[in-house]
């Protein structure tokens, strides 16, 4: 076993364990500390694989705004920001499903061809060709979906509504 | 040059995506869920960065750039989650999505 093996497993085995521990720990500003971990493991694996823009998008987006920005949701909708989450138990039925969904993908895996591949390294300058290029389409309707989400969340949250 | 099995990454596709549906199947908090659902929304980004570092030639950088699409995509749900949250919280004092059973203001 090499190094980027192991390196990987590590990886693996620490984001599912934060991203188990997210969801189940009882204080919710402790779940945001969890997945913010899990946001900079991910951005790890994405180093791994040779993507170091999308690793640092990884960083700045999940691990710097969508973590201040879920911290800021529970500031303002706690009147003490340490406060105990009601208790929810695991029923039996939502593990069994996920349970069932884990081991359907897993036994779908022996449709995928085993072994291993190498993993290709891109220039970061040629992703952003592609990404003004061919996706540059794409790249205008995350702008519109961004700019409706912002005015659609400026809607719900204004005041004086009806 | 980095080489690594591919069923490792699609079983921690596949573990992240499991754990996604269990915390939107079994928690009330609206934030919990909010956090469940990028949970499951980054086990799908993973798949594209998988897919697109095997890749040979160009084509890998097809699958970056879907990747980098979708992280904004992520982020712009999660802001109009919490607007959502913010909504609710005014609504009913609370954010556990049990009580938003009113199809109503």
């Amino acid at each position: 076993m090499n190094l980027e093996e192991l390196a990987f497993l590590a990886l693996a085995a620490v984001a599912v364990g934060t991203s188990v521990a997210a969801l189940l720990v009882r204080e919710l500003v402790h779940t945001i500390l969890w997945v913010a971990v899990f946001f900079v493991d991910l951005s790890a694996i994405y180093f791994l694989l040779n993507a170091p823009f999308l690793g640092v998008l990884q960083l700045g987006v999940y691990a710097g705004a969508v973590t201040v920005l879920l911290l800021f949701g529970i500031m303002v909708t706690r009147k003490r920001i340490f406060s105990r989450d009601a208790a929810t138990g695991i029923g039996p039925v939502p593990l069994a499903l996920a349970a069932v969904t884990f081991i359907f993908l897993v036994a779908s895996l022996g449709e995928f061809p085993q072994g291993t591949l190498t993993v290709q390294s891109y220039d970061p300058t040629a992703l952003s060709g592609a990404l003004f290029g061919n996706y540059g389409p794409w790249l205008l309707l995350l702008g519109l979906i961004m700019m409706s989400g912002v005015a659609g969340a400026i809607y719900l949250v204004r005041e004086g509504r009806e | 040059m980095t080489a690594l099995p591919v069923a490792w990454f699609l079983a921690l596709s596949g573990a992240l995506l499991a754990v996604g549906i269990f915390g939107l199947l079994t928690r009330r908090n609206f934030i919990l869920i909010l956090i469940a659902v990028e949970i499951a929304m980054n086990a799908t980004i993973l798949n594209f960065v998988y897919f697109a570092a095997f890749a040979t030639s160009g084509t890998g950088l097809s699958g970056q750039a879907i990747a980098v699409v979708l992280i904004g995509f992520a982020a712009t749900e999660v802001a109009v989650g919490l607007a959502i949250v913010l909504g609710l919280n005014r609504l009913k004092g609370s954010i556990n999505v049990a009580q938003a059973n009113e199809l109503k203001e």
